[in-house]
């Protein structure tokens, strides 16, 4: 497929002289030094960033463990080692593939539109890895062309520079961070049985109270228990909830699913939303409905459990990313080969399921 | 190691204050004081590194009789380690420089950097740090879409549109930057990977991520092992740029082109 930017540079260098066209040159240039022909990345304000940490992309277990035994030193020369043995995939591995799906047909639909999804490796990995990351990412033909190795520093500036609309890790100090700047983020954690994903439709599913919603309910369930809440809930049906730190990821794969609706291809489009929350949906359902609306939002799926487990209905849905807040949530979706991921927000923080956790606890 | 600077004070403001004891900082003031660290950190370690320090020399462009006395007061008011001042005219500015053997020409004028550089003299941009930094590391960032490539790949840009005097000039900046990085790698080796006075940054502007992998691979190969490498892959790098804060930065000649010049400092 050849990239129409470049053609069209190609086209102004013969008419004019390349001092007036540095710029054009420039560019086309380095387009054309591009191994295969790839589309280029869109700018980061069209698009959706999404920026995944090293350890969430490749499985790098091993690594991680000689680093934290043995030290700085000993891991880069194992790495730099090991260069060209690409690494195996990590849990956000699905993840990105599907987004890549999208992409595709975004470009199929859109030739010219650069809001699509915007891959980007944020690590606070050494340099010097990154050439090892670079040959697993060229291995597995992924499309991530940007990337941030801090050698050590917090990559949270570096989120904001990019305009990331999501941040996915394995360390939740740095989610947390993240979070606090208000960039929408989420703690991954390997996945031994994963469930076969579906490779034409990227499937996200979102936990409702302080996930997509704050914690304003879940404050009141905690302290006050179910019938408090349900009464409260019922009240204020019609004022919306306060917004959560995943509300403008929802919004912006929203964005891009209306992308599609225009084209008429509400049926086969490739991304699908689920609301899965343990609200039920008599008492408590409306006003987070009601919410989702006043925002101009919808989610594709709203399942309400009243309670019951979540991890079996996951397995039937197979997301390729599931976010909640509370532990035991993703520790259930886990158990059913879920890939889950921990939004670390709110008052779900200090309790496990509905008792209050000792200090020491509430601090991990 | 040699390192010649101009900038050293924001000289444009000493004539609002001509009576000031102490001119005001300008851009290589951050620099200086990195370097000094720098030196302190290598000589700590071992009396034989005096071979491997910086040696700043302030190079005074055109300056009028009291401006050059200004300087000197103002070097030892600040505590500033220069061991030579030179005082030239601007059109003398190369043979100076080619005179006192100096490795690195160092100044917040583009203009001053790529010509010094196209006569073949290793040089590189001072950076105008938003406020003063922490000065126990000197940050020196490379910017890689040259710097992957080998001489034969160079010639193959002429398809592309640039003339023979910009690939002359790539060519130039490429063997000044190498003979840089030799030396900040053997001064770098001195310390390990944790701690470490000097900060190395790699970042490709335009270039794919094969560009910034052998951006990564080629430096290695000249003795730099960089800390931070960032590939931008055509995003703008004014926010990553004001998150680094560099003292210096090379970019060896590409964006010396009319019209992309802009995309470092925007």
């Amino acid at each position: 497929m050849q990239d129409p930017n470049a053609e069209d540079a190609v086209g102004r260098l013969s008419h004019d002289s390349s001092e007036e066209n540095d710029w054009a040159a420039a560019k086309a240039f380095f387009d054309s030094l591009k191994t295969t022909t790839k589309p280029r990345p869109p700018k980061p304000k069209n698009a959706v960033t999404i920026a995944v940490s090293s350890r969430t992309l490749f499985n790098m277990v091993k690594e991680r463990k000689l680093y934290e035994e043995e030290g700085l030193e000993r891991y880069v020369s194992y790495q730099l080692e090991h260069e060209d043995q690409p690494f195996t995939p990590g849990v956000a591995f699905p993840f990105v593939k599907a987004l890549m799906v999208v992409n595709a047909r975004l470009r199929e639909l859109y030739p010219d539109s650069e809001e699509l999804f915007d891959i980007v490796l944020m690590t606070n990995n050494h340099a010097q890895v990154g050439v090892r990351l670079i040959n697993s990412i060229n291995h597995y033909g992924l499309s991530i062309e940007r990337f941030c190795m801090t050698g050590g520093e917090s990559p949270i500036g570096y989120l904001k520079a990019y305009m990331t609309n999501l941040y996915l890790s394995k360390d939740s100090q740095k989610v947390q961070q993240a979070i606090e700047e208000g960039i929408a983020a989420a703690t991954m954690f390997t996945c031994d049985n994963e469930n076969k994903l579906s490779d034409t439709q990227l499937r996200v599913a979102f936990d409702g109270d302080a996930v997509l919603f704050s914690d304003e309910s879940e404050i009141i369930v905690k302290k006050h228990g179910l019938d408090t809440f349900f009464q409260h809930e019922k009240e204020f049906e019609n004022k919306p909830l306060a917004q959560g730190p995943l509300k403008c990821f929802l919004e912006a794969l929203g964005k891009l699913q209306r992308k599609f609706y225009a084209k008429n291809l509400r049926i086969t489009c490739p991304i699908r939303t689920y609301l899965v929350t343990a609200r039920s949906a008599a008492s408590a359902g409306a006003r987070v409905l009601k919410t989702l609306r006043s925002w101009g939002l919808e989610v594709d799926e709203a399942l309400f459990l009243a309670g019951a487990p979540k991890g079996p209905l996951l397995q039937k849905i197979r997301p390729h990313i599931f976010f909640d807040d509370q532990m035991f949530h993703i520790e259930g979706a886990q158990e059913l080969g879920t890939i889950a991921a921990h939004v670390p927000y709110g008052i779900g923080q200090k309790y496990h399921k509905s008792k209050p956790l000792k200090p020491k606890e509430a601090e991990k | 190691m040699a390192v010649s600077c101009h900038g050293m004070f924001d000289l444009d403001s000493c004539n609002v204050q001509p009576d000031s004891c102490a001119l005001p900082k300008g851009a290589a003031f951050a620099f200086i004081k990195a370097v000094q660290t720098v030196n302190q950190r290598l000589l700590g370690l071992s009396e034989k590194n005096k071979t491997l320090l910086f040696e700043v020399v302030l190079l005074g462009k055109d300056c009028e009789e009291h401006i050059k006395l200004n300087i000197f007061d103002s070097a030892k008011h600040y505590g500033l380690e220069i061991d030579k001042f030179y005082f030239c005219s601007s059109d003398n500015l190369i043979g100076t420089l080619q005179a006192n053997h100096i490795n690195l020409f160092l100044s917040p004028d583009k203009d001053d950097v790529y010509s010094v550089l196209k006569a073949g003299v290793p040089a590189a941009l001072l950076y105008q740090q938003a406020e003063q930094q922490a000065i126990n590391r000197l940050k020196v960032l490379f910017s890689g879409d040259l710097i992957g490539l080998s001489a034969d790949s160079m010639v193959c840009l002429k398809d592309r549109g640039f003339t023979d005097v910009h690939i002359q000039n790539f060519k130039a900046a490429k063997e000044c930057l190498r003979e840089f990085v030799v030396r900040i790698g053997e001064m770098k080796r001195m310390f390990g990977h944790e701690g470490s006075p000097l900060h190395t940054s790699l970042m490709t502007v335009w270039g794919s991520r094969d560009v910034c992998a052998s951006a990564l691979k080629t430096l290695r190969g000249w003795g730099l092992d960089v800390d931070e490498a960032f590939c931008l892959a055509g995003a703008t790098c004014g926010p990553i740029l004001a998150l680094l804060q560099p003292h210096i930065v090379w970019d060896n000649g590409l964006h010396n082109l009319k019209g992309v010049a802009p995309l470092l400092s925007s």
